[in-house]
């Protein structure tokens, strides 16, 4: 029976030391990952106290007419804003601006923070809240939306879900922020039209900074393109000439013959002549509705909100992704969308469209086509406008990062100013550079001699000619409210076509019938407004085309 | 068969238990009930407690949601494929184990191993593992079936894709079964044994006539939860197909966190969760009643 | 037991023991490979390095990874948290559980009714549930903070210690425990001196597994917490570059982050491995 005693109070006596052990050894821990514990608990201040301590307290005079630094005008605007809030008390030191945004573009942000931290202040700190996926971002933000927590500032956010977190509440207008501070959305430095503008506006209001750009590019091996023996080889067997193609049937041909060929990359692997987008997770709109746009395809009627995808252009749409499949790889329906990266970047891809980080990862030195990736504008689709035959060229915009002021904020100035700053001329040229994500949007960039060798190095002179190109030709996702739903429904039947498991026709009456109920969930109306906005800023050779076909 | 438990037994097996799940989950359990019965969106523009009640309709939606009754027949199969297998193979793994041997604690160690391990790493795991370009084709099955094996593509037919599921399920959760049986199974009382193997029985005897049904409860309590835990599969669809191809391996847990995150209807994704708790419930419901209460 | 029957049962404990060995092997042969070598056929890597797992700790140090330019903070924080979290709700899960399976057991207080009820905390997909808790722990202040993921932690395993344990104290017989009392003990004294230490197997199960189950546990680490309870589950779903997710670092991670149930399930293997004799009471 002793034993048994002994045993029972050696079972506890270890479970509780052992419990102790460890909240002592985790709050050791806890207390020295963290040593600056950020106090959110007390929020509470009052105003008075600050007015009379900031009068005893000299600052350095506001720079009011020539600035200290040669910096560009929007990038001391935002400076000059932030220092006239600290000084008239608005913002007091230890304020914290709360920034939740994903991995992928922390290095970007920590870029941000410090060259705040050099040339605005030290005060005002920033905290970054990392989310690992995006749909987290989403997650948390529609969240916060529900909660009004106040748990961050600012959200870095796809514009394509612009919709979805104004209509919710989140999302602070901001039109009085540009009005003050001007972030220089007007002239040379301007982001890129339209691309500014279907990023930030919705319903004709202004909602978000421009954080990121994310047009797609065609990128392809200029070595296999420009080889004389596979161009007199292509010449022969097509009767045609080897050069980027202009449509969506000549890149057909020559993804077959490259294809045909079984060449072996530099990593080992086979080459395959094309790479697009199918896969069921959330890419595979992307390459549909490139292709029906360009055809002249629009996807609600402007009159009825009807979704009109199950017409002649989304036919085609599918006929062009069908046509193709033999001659791209398996993964690009089954893989997850980085799987289209590590291909092209091995070179066992001869074309291929992705976002411009695809083209920074091209030009790193381990990559095997450091050499000879190539970028190009898109192909198009020949349209009969007017009576005569127009290749029409759109290039889509999935996913751009956008940043986007809480209404729930503490510091919704504050934040704002961040991001003014962050994606000014000259700052947001180094944040952009830093990391892989965000890419370049103002024209300054794009033209401008101060700038362009920056960007010619991180991505190479041919991509940025033809990313100019492609975002003045680029049009927006779906960004108005349930524009995820939308996509998402719309994804899963085009991964289906592609994969065999259903035929083009019944996945657009699907689609469409599926869209049919989105649209009397929020009310036909409301988003017949969104739409007609959001189409008003489609690329002007598109809605040339919707005009001719009756659309518009 | 039982008495009035004296007070302090009935304190302490119901007070804290009480307690623990009142003040946690039954306020966001009957917010859940609630959301169920109303039309909510949180991009609708309006709180969730001015939202109009919607009645029975988000329930009905349900049943002639072809995706949804696809996920749901999809789920069950899985389940039942799966806890059928793990249960078979935990069962002799136990049966193999049992004695003792040279090396068994080690071989322990590695038999649960696979439970171990964060269920993101084992998805992508078998995610690289069933590529093209991963070992399986490239390496396992070449030996096998020679050059046939670069033809196969795991995750383009949804037959296909749904084995690789099966596959992952089953490497990471036969541990789970093999160690309930295997502790209930040495938890039997050796004097039994001793006395059943004087009497002159074999070890084949003693294990199916004396330990098995001695386990029964441990049993019928393995299968339910292994049940409930497959039923919520998510994290192996999510990262290996998508769902995909199209939505053949949508399960139920996928086409929810879809409903729920990605087009956030959460009163729909509520009323579906409530009509897979009722059906839940009814199986398990059935399921006792089969094993246990009918003599 | 003959020679082939014994060597028939090696094999194929030998077999099985392989098909855990070879994914779990790949695991670590992923942790160090960089990044051309992530999406490949064969096993061991042709140019080993070990960045995978300095990332973890040192994160700013990006050595030579393609694309990999998501800078994470130090895995530290995370696995103290996880250590702290998992623990405490384990141990409140295993005990409430123990109680409540011992009226159960014995008394059927609580019925079969309110148990069965218990089952429906597992039964919840968490994708529904993660809106009313998120609505819920905000207005008690319990976000991101560790009390906050201990009580859910625990309320939604602590059904497996239940209906695990009553397996176990099924088993016992009454006429022990009566015995005991007639002698004069307690009920607490019967439940802690006689029926615990007989069930010590059963405890270390349920144990176990409610240790796993909320190791493991990411949906509602990832709504609950921001950045002061990050768990392990929630940070391995942060490595993910511009080129998707950062299979090397993950895998190193999950290696680390098995060592710390393995370490517990070896050190509690021997409650499992020792049939215990009932001899005792007598």
């Amino acid at each position: 029976m002793s034993e048994k005693v002994i045993s029972r109070r050696k079972f506890l006596v270890t479970s509780i030391s052992a419990g102790v052990l460890g909240i002592v050894i985790g709050a050791a821990g806890a207390w020295l990952a963290k040593p600056e514990v950020v106090a959110e608990k007390t929020v509470t201040e009052t105003v008075t106290r600050e007015v009379t301590r900031t009068v005893t307290v000299t600052t350095t005079p506001l720079p009011t007419v020539t600035p200290t630094v040669g910096f560009d005008p929007v990038t001391q605007r935002a400076i000059d804003g932030v220092k006239a809030l600290l000084a008239s008390g608005k913002a007091r030191p230890g304020d914290t601006i709360r920034i939740l945004h994903v991995a992928g573009s922390r290095a970007n942000l920590e870029k941000a923070i410090e060259l705040w931290e050099k040339h605005v202040t030290k005060d005002i700190k920033i905290e970054l809240i990392t989310l690992g996926q995006e749909p987290d971002v989403y997650t948390k933000a529609m969240t916060e939306a529900v909660t009004k927590a106040g748990t961050f500032d600012a959200v870095t956010i796809f514009s394509t879900w612009l919709g979805d977190i104004v209509e919710s509440g989140l999302a602070r207008p901001i039109d009085d922020f540009f009005a003050k501070y001007d972030p220089g959305y007007t002239g040379d430095v301007a982001p890129i039209e339209p691309l500014g503008s279907y990023t930030t506006l919705y319903k004709g209001k202004r909602y978000a900074l421009v954080f990121d750009s994310d047009v797609f590019t065609l990128s392809y091996r200029r070595d296999l393109l420009t080889d004389p023996k596979l161009k007199d080889r292509f010449r022969s067997e097509y009767g045609k000439e080897l050069k980027i193609p202009d449509t969506w049937e000549e890149l057909i041909d020559m993804a077959e013959f490259f294809t045909k060929l079984n060449l072996t990359a530099p990593s080992g692997g086979r080459v395959w002549g094309a790479y697009f987008y199918a896969e069921p997770r959330f890419a595979a709109y992307i390459t549909w509705l490139n292709i029906f746009i360009e055809a002249g395809g629009i996807l609600f009627d402007l009159k009825t909100m009807d979704p009109k995808i199950d017409t002649a252009e989304g036919k085609y749409a599918f006929d062009i992704m069908l046509r193709l499949k033999p001659y791209m790889p398996p993964e690009a329906i089954t893989a997850s969308w980085a799987d289209l990266y590590d291909k092209f970047v091995k070179g066992e891809t001869v074309f291929t469209a992705a976002w411009p980080s695809l083209s920074k990862e091209a030009h790193r030195h381990t990559a095997f086509v450091k050499d000879v990736a190539g970028s190009a504008v898109l192909p198009g689709v020949e349209v009969e406008v007017a009576g005569r035959k127009k290749i029409i060229r759109a290039a889509p915009n999935p996913v751009n990062w956008v940043a986007v002021i809480s209404n729930y904020a503490k510091n919704p100035e504050l934040a704002y100013l961040f991001f003014q700053f962050a994606t000014s001329p000259d700052m947001g040229k180094d944040v952009i550079l830093e990391g892989v994500i965000l890419d370049l949007f103002r024209k300054c960039w794009f033209t401008d001699p101060r700038y362009r060798p920056a960007f010619e190095e991180g991505y190479g002179p041919e991509f940025v000619d033809a990313y100019l190109k492609s975002l003045e030709i680029s049009f927006p996702d779906l960004l108005i409210r349930g524009g995820p739903e939308y996509l998402g429904k719309l994804t899963v039947n085009v991964n289906a076509v592609m994969a065999g498991t259903k035929d083009p026709e019944t996945a657009l009456s699907d689609t469409a019938a599926d869209w049919d109920s989105i649209n009397k969930k929020y009310g036909v109306d409301a988003q017949l407004e969104a739409w007609k906005s959001l189409a008003e800023l489609f690329p002007s050779d598109v809605k040339e085309v919707w005009k001719a076909k009756g659309y518009m | 068969m039982s008495t009035r438990p004296p007070k302090s037994v009935s304190l302490l097996a119901n007070l804290p238990i009480n307690i623990l799940l009142y003040v946690t989950l039954i306020v966001p359990f009957i917010l859940m009930i609630y959301l169920a019965f109303l039309a909510w969106n949180p991009a609708g523009g309006y709180e969730w407690w001015q939202a109009p009640i919607a009645g029975l309709n988000n329930f009905i939606r349900a049943f002639s949601d072809a995706r949804f009754i696809a996920a749901l027949g999809r789920t069950v199969l899985f389940t039942m494929a799966v806890v059928g297998v793990e249960f078979l193979l935990g069962l002799v793994l136990a049966y193999l184990l049992l004695g003792e041997f040279r090396g068994k604690r080690a071989a322990l160690s590695v038999i649960i191993y696979p439970l171990m391990l964060p269920w993101v790493v084992v998805a992508l795991i078998f995610y690289l593992f069933f590529q093209d370009y991963g070992p399986v084709n490239n390496l396992f099955l070449k030996g096998i079936i020679g050059e046939a094996a670069t033809n196969i593509h795991w995750f383009l037919s949804p037959t296909t894709a749904f084995i690789t599921l099966l596959i992952a399920d089953i490497w990471q959760w036969t541990p789970f079964m093999f160690l309930i049986l295997y502790s209930g199974l040495s938890a039997v009382s050796k004097r039994l044994i001793e006395a059943a193997q004087v009497l002159g029985a074999s070890n084949r005897t003693i294990f199916w006539r004396i330990q098995l049904p001695l386990i029964r409860p441990l049993i019928l309590v393995a299968l339910v939860l292994r049940a409930l835990e497959a039923f919520k599969v998510f994290d192996i669809a999510y990262v290996m197909t998508g769902g995909g191809p199209g939505t053949s391996t949508e399960t139920l847990s996928l086409y929810i966190y879809r409903v729920a995150i990605e087009y956030h209807d959460i009163s729909y994704a509520a009323a579906l969760s409530l009509i897979i708790l009722i059906i839940l419930v009814a199986v398990i419901r059935v399921f006792i009643w089969y094993s246990f209460e009918r003599r | 037991m003959s020679i082939v029957t014994k060597a028939l049962k090696y094999i194929c404990v030998g077999i099985f023991l392989l098909w855990i060995l070879v994914p779990v092997a790949w695991m670590v042969c992923l942790a160090f490979k960089s990044y051309p070598e992530w999406r490949v056929a064969y096993f061991f890597p042709k140019d080993p390095t070990l960045s995978n797992f300095i990332i973890l700790f040192e994160p700013k140090r990006i050595i030579g990874m393609m694309g990999a330019t998501a800078i994470v903070d130090p895995v530290t924080l995370p696995l103290i948290n996880s250590l702290i979290v998992v623990g405490i709700s384990t141990v409140i899960a295993v005990f409430i559980g123990f109680f409540t399976a011992y009226g159960a057991s014995r008394y059927n207080s609580p019925g079969p009714f309110s148990l069965f009820f218990t089952l429906l905390t597992r039964m919840l997909p968490p994708a529904t549930f993660v809106t009313p808790i998120m609505v819920y722990y905000s207005n008690l202040k319990l976000l991101d903070t560790h009390l906050g993921l201990i009580l859910l932690y625990a309320a939604v395993t602590v059904t497996y210690g239940i209906w695990i344990l009553k397996g176990f104290i099924d088993n016992i017989p009454r006429e022990w425990e009566e015995a005991a009392l007639l002698e004069g003990a307690t009920h607490s004294q019967v439940i802690f001196r006689v029926t615990l230490p007989l069930i010590k197997s059963g405890l270390v199960v349920s144990g176990l597994f409610i240790f796993l189950l909320n190791w493991a546990e990411l949906l509602f680490a990832l709504v609950l917490t921001n950045v002061n309870a990050v768990t392990l589950p929630v940070h391995i779903s942060k490595y993910v570059g511009a080129v998707g997710q950062l299979y090397g670092p993950q895998a190193a991670l999950g290696i680390i982050s098995s060592l710390v149930p393995l370490i517990v399930g070896y050190m509690i293997q021997k409650h499992l491995v020792t049939a215990f004799t009932f001899g005792m009471v007598r």
